[in-house]
């Protein structure tokens, strides 16, 4: 079996890339700063709505949790635009003639993106500890990056089904800014779930971002408890399972297709 | 066994379009092979079912002895495919761009470092390995391209348009670089081209596709010497009896083929020195006056259009926005 070197040689090519790319790295942490600093302080005043459905900190610890998430979601759905890239200038063309198998070549790909999009929330869950957020513990750190890169690994995969099935960047950009900001929109990022309306929490409760975001809010409050924390991973895990399949599976098909 | 076989080979697009009709070619072991078209002629899209890029919709082929439909994963280890496109990754060095294509093509760790080594000194591009490719000029660009395409070692090389916009010195450079590669490590090598010289310099057999058929297959001299070893040209001042001159010069012996653009007029003969004489005597018995004329060898640009015509594609327009576009989507990005 050559699966994992194969995976490994795509994922390097693409974590060369990224590393050669320093002024992307940093035009890529504007957004979700400047989320965390106006947004962050422009609902200061909500804290005591929030403090209502038990949440003691403030309003920017209740937002932390979204932001690093709003920047994992952009990251890693953005992140398979260069499959557009590779089959126009021939990579892919290089990389489809080559020994290395079609799923290696998507698995590779997210990979990477999922590695990059935790690289960027890193860089976020850092900006927002200097902005004063606490938590509970500086070893969950670990933990919150972990759930992202996994997290990630299931929208790197939305973005490699879209890439694969678009035939021009126009496609590409509308279908991702019409599926990336409703994720994030329909979550408990900014607000708490329990005082959204119902049927917006009802259509919350169907989004994987939703368990990905109070997941990580109960590691930093230091608030995990063993059931929910089950019922989310598990939310997650079988989202990402699927996800990763169906990429490989779309991504497979649709480079066997003329471009 | 043959380096490429193919028997019959057709591909049919979703639009209806029959790309490529029955194709039959054989390219011998260790031979280079001009596969020469017109643009749209079915190229590209035979490549690429020999590449294992597209499936065939009837036929077989068979590359380096395996069936690409069935197959493939074994044709994939045993072909090297420049493409047409620089495939470079522009923010990789040199050699970090050989290195990604020794990994895809799992060259062994232990050899994969003087392997790399070696293909950059035929390329001649170790003084610049280490810097990015974006730096790199159009034919290094290239030359890097088919150091790719070399790396592990095919047993066929597909070279697209290898020279296509680069400058006259660098053209030959590249030729060079083929006929050093085919020497050194006698891969049999299946080259498409425009360029009718770059087929003549390097190809052993050329096939002229057009319309995704197999016009004629044969070495460029005995294409050439099928048209004649000369050709004359001339032109008449008035084309009132030109049919009657035509018909008259093809009675001639020595006379091939005649063909006629407005008043001039190209015959493709086997002794031109004899026929000018006679071209003389029929235009005055005829009363017709010769302005000029000229006696030149047959190249094979006479035996490409000679074969798939001189009208431009019907798709020319077609094909011509669709670069367009695609080069527009370049800019903007």
């Amino acid at each position: 079996m050559t699966m994992l070197p194969d995976t490994y040689t795509i994922f390097w090519r693409e974590m060369k890339r990224y590393k050669k790319s320093r002024s992307g790295i940093l035009i890529r942490l504007i957004q979700p700063a400047i989320w965390i600093i106006v947004m962050g302080n422009t609902f200061a005043s909500t804290r005591p709505l929030i403090q209502s459905v038990g949440f003691s900190g403030t309003y920017i610890e209740f937002m932390a949790p979204g932001v690093i998430m709003l920047t994992a979601i952009f990251t890693s759905i953005f992140g398979g635009v260069n499959t557009l890239w590779d089959r126009r200038y021939g990579f892919m063309n290089k990389a489809l003639v080559s020994p290395v198998s079609r799923s290696s070549i998507a698995l590779g790909k997210m990979l990477a993106i999922s590695v990059i999009s935790t690289l960027q929330s890193s860089l976020i869950l850092g900006m927002a500890l200097a902005l004063g957020v606490h938590i509970s513990n500086l070893l969950v750190i670990f933990p919150i990056l972990l759930t992202v890169t996994i997290f990630s690994l299931g929208f790197s995969g939305i973005s490699v089904i879209v890439a694969a099935t678009s035939k021009s960047q126009e496609t590409f950009w509308g279908v991702i800014n019409f599926l990336g900001m409703p994720l994030f929109m329909l979550s408990p990022a900014l607000f708490p779930l329990e005082l959204l309306p119902s049927w917006l929490a009802f259509v919350a409760r169907l989004n994987p971002v939703t368990y990905a975001v109070l997941l990580i809010r109960q590691m930093m409050t230091g608030t995990v408890q063993i059931l929910p924390v089950a019922i989310e991973l598990a939310v997650i895990t079988g989202f990402v399972v699927i996800m990763v399949a169906i990429a490989s599976y779309v991504f497979t098909r649709e480079v066997n297709k003329p471009f | 066994m043959y380096a490429v076989e193919t028997d019959k080979l057709s591909k049919v697009y979703h639009s209806g379009l029959k790309a490529v009709d029955e194709v039959s070619i054989k390219l011998e072991n260790g031979e280079i092979f001009g596969f020469l078209g017109p643009n749209g002629a079915g190229k590209s899209t035979t490549i690429m079912i020999l590449t294992t890029l597209l499936k065939p919709t009837s036929g077989k082929a068979f590359v380096a002895g395996f069936d690409v439909a069935t197959q493939a994963k074994s044709v994939r280890q045993n072909i090297g495919y420049v493409q047409q496109d620089s495939t470079i990754d522009e923010y990789l060095t040199g050699r970090e761009n050989l290195e990604l294509q020794a990994r895809l093509n799992h060259i062994p760790k232990d050899i994969r470092t003087k392997r790399i080594d070696e293909i950059l000194g035929i390329i001649e591009l170790s003084d610049r390995q280490n810097e990015a490719a974006v730096t790199y000029s159009g034919g290094m660009r290239k030359r890097l391209d088919i150091g790719g395409g070399l790396l592990n070692m095919p047993k066929v090389l597909f070279l697209d348009e290898p020279t296509l916009g680069l400058d006259i010195q660098t053209r030959y450079k590249i030729w060079e670089y083929i006929k050093k590669i085919h020497d050194e490590f006698e891969m049999s090598i299946f080259l498409t081209t425009h360029y009718m010289e770059e087929a003549d310099k390097l190809c052993n057999n050329i096939s002229i596709i057009d319309n995704g058929k197999i016009k004629i297959t044969d070495s460029p001299k005995a294409l050439k010497n099928a048209l004649g070893n000369e050709i004359v040209i001339f032109e008449i001042n008035s084309e009132i009896k030109l049919e009657q001159l035509v018909s008259e010069i093809k009675k001639l012996a020595t006379v091939k083929d005649v063909s006629t653009n407005g008043s001039i007029i190209t015959v493709f003969t086997t002794s031109g020195d004899q026929l000018i004489p006679q071209i003389f005597q029929q235009a005055s018995s005829l009363e017709i006056k010769i302005e000029s004329i000229s006696l030149t060898k047959p190249t094979l640009d006479d035996v490409f259009l000679s074969h798939t015509g001189r009208a431009l594609r019907e798709d020319e327009g077609k094909y011509d926005k669709k670069k367009m576009r695609e080069r527009m989507r370049r800019i903007r990005a």
